[in-house]
């Protein structure tokens, strides 16, 4: 019966490391997927895509809206020196600019009803500053939800993104 | 000594299966198992979890959303309410005809929207995903969620267009209620405060 001891320790002790690793690494290696899919479909680093109106055959994330307008931007502030200015253009319907780490935490969303807004987001480690938000992760995925229904109205919401911003500020 | 090897090979790849596969289970992430339909908020049939997006959210309602929810917004900006299950607690499915119905909700802008098991809008053409504050209005209001157009045969236009939620393809599916800018009670008591749309079944095809 001893000799089985062992084993079952064994056993045990990678049920639990198996339990918590995929716990604790699943959303990261999640949202990592979604942003090499989103990448291939597209979506640029460091810059607003405007997207294609949101169809059973247009879609590329779980449970998006087709009633939104979304615009996304991929972001890698591995260099402590960078920082991106972001910026929404002004919308007349509810409209809101949200930030996601790489453990898909929404650590920021700034709502923009009929005005336009602009941040800036700095490195992990940054310190604060007035206008900016310090990012928890190098990497991570800035969204802009815009209210937009029908079909004029998602067109008058892709001519508004013109003015949207999502750069590397010198 | 070949043959203990063995015996802690094998233990170490039973329990590394054993670890991922109860965290997955209890994640809610198994095959067969309802995408967000979970949560410690229920409301006359809707559930939600307000740690939804934010890092307060569990570890298992963290991977739950990661993998059925990713880029949800956190609470104080919409919270998200889903349900698999009609009012009499059958699972919702695409051979039957359901008649949902509600009136105004405490926040600035809603919709409901179909999602299939793997959390996507159904494959099909009928542009019917949704209904939201916009096409309701202020009042009373119903729609039928059905996989074939509903026919209209009335000699003159009715005063009120009933909507549309189109299952066609959609298989076993769900229901999410989103609420954008959702007042403060909302959050702090929803129970008494939000009056969820009821999700009737008319009749079943078998």
């Amino acid at each position: 019966m001893r000799r089985w001891f062992g084993p079952l320790a064994v056993l045990l002790v990678c049920a639990a490391g198996g339990h918590s690793l995929t716990l604790w690494l699943g959303p990261a290696v999640i949202m990592d997927r979604a942003m090499e899919a989103l990448a291939q479909r597209g979506v640029a680093l460091h810059a607003f895509t405007t997207p294609q109106r949101i169809t059973p055959q247009t879609q590329s994330v779980v449970r998006s809206s087709p009633d939104l307008f979304y615009a996304l931007c991929r972001y890698d502030l591995h260099d402590p020196g960078m920082t991106l200015a972001v910026r929404i253009a002004a919308w007349p319907d509810y409209q809101s600019l949200s930030f996601f780490d790489a453990r898909t935490d929404n650590f920021a969303t700034i709502r923009a009803v009929s005005k336009t807004a602009a941040v800036r987001l700095l490195p992990p480690g940054s310190a604060p500053e007035e206008g900016a938000i310090v990012s928890p992760t190098a990497k991570g995925v800035i969204l802009i939800r815009r209210l937009a229904p029908s079909g004029e109205q998602f067109d008058a919401a892709v001519a508004a993104s013109a003015d949207d911003r999502c750069q590397i500020a010198p | 000594m070949i043959g203990r090897v063995a015996a802690y090979l094998a233990a170490m790849a039973a329990g590394c299966g054993i670890g991922i596969g109860t965290a997955l289970g209890m994640a809610g992430l198994l095959p067969g198992s309802s995408t967000l339909d979970f949560g410690d908020v229920d409301v006359a049939g809707w559930h939600s979890d307000f740690a939804i997006g934010s890092e307060a959210a569990d570890p298992y309602t963290r991977l739950r959303v990661a993998r059925h929810g990713l880029l949800a917004l956190a609470k104080s900006e919409a919270v998200y309410f889903t349900r698999s299950l009609d009012d009499d607690g059958a699972p919702l499915r695409e051979t039957c005809r359901y008649r949902i119905g509600g009136g105004a909700m405490p926040a600035a802008w809603w919709s409901v929207t179909l999602y299939n098991s793997d959390s996507m809008l159904p494959d099909n053409t009928d542009n019917a995903m949704s209904i939201d504050a916009e096409w309701a209005g202020p009042g009373r209001w119903a729609a039928t969620i059905q996989p074939r157009r509903p026919e209209l045969i009335a000699p003159t236009r009715p005063a009120v267009v009933n909507g549309w939620i189109s299952s066609r393809n959609a298989g076993t599916f769900d229901l999410t209620l989103r609420l954008y800018a959702p007042d403060a009670a909302v959050l702090s008591d929803p129970q008494s405060v939000l009056d969820p749309p009821t999700v009737q079944r008319v009749d079943c095809e078998e």
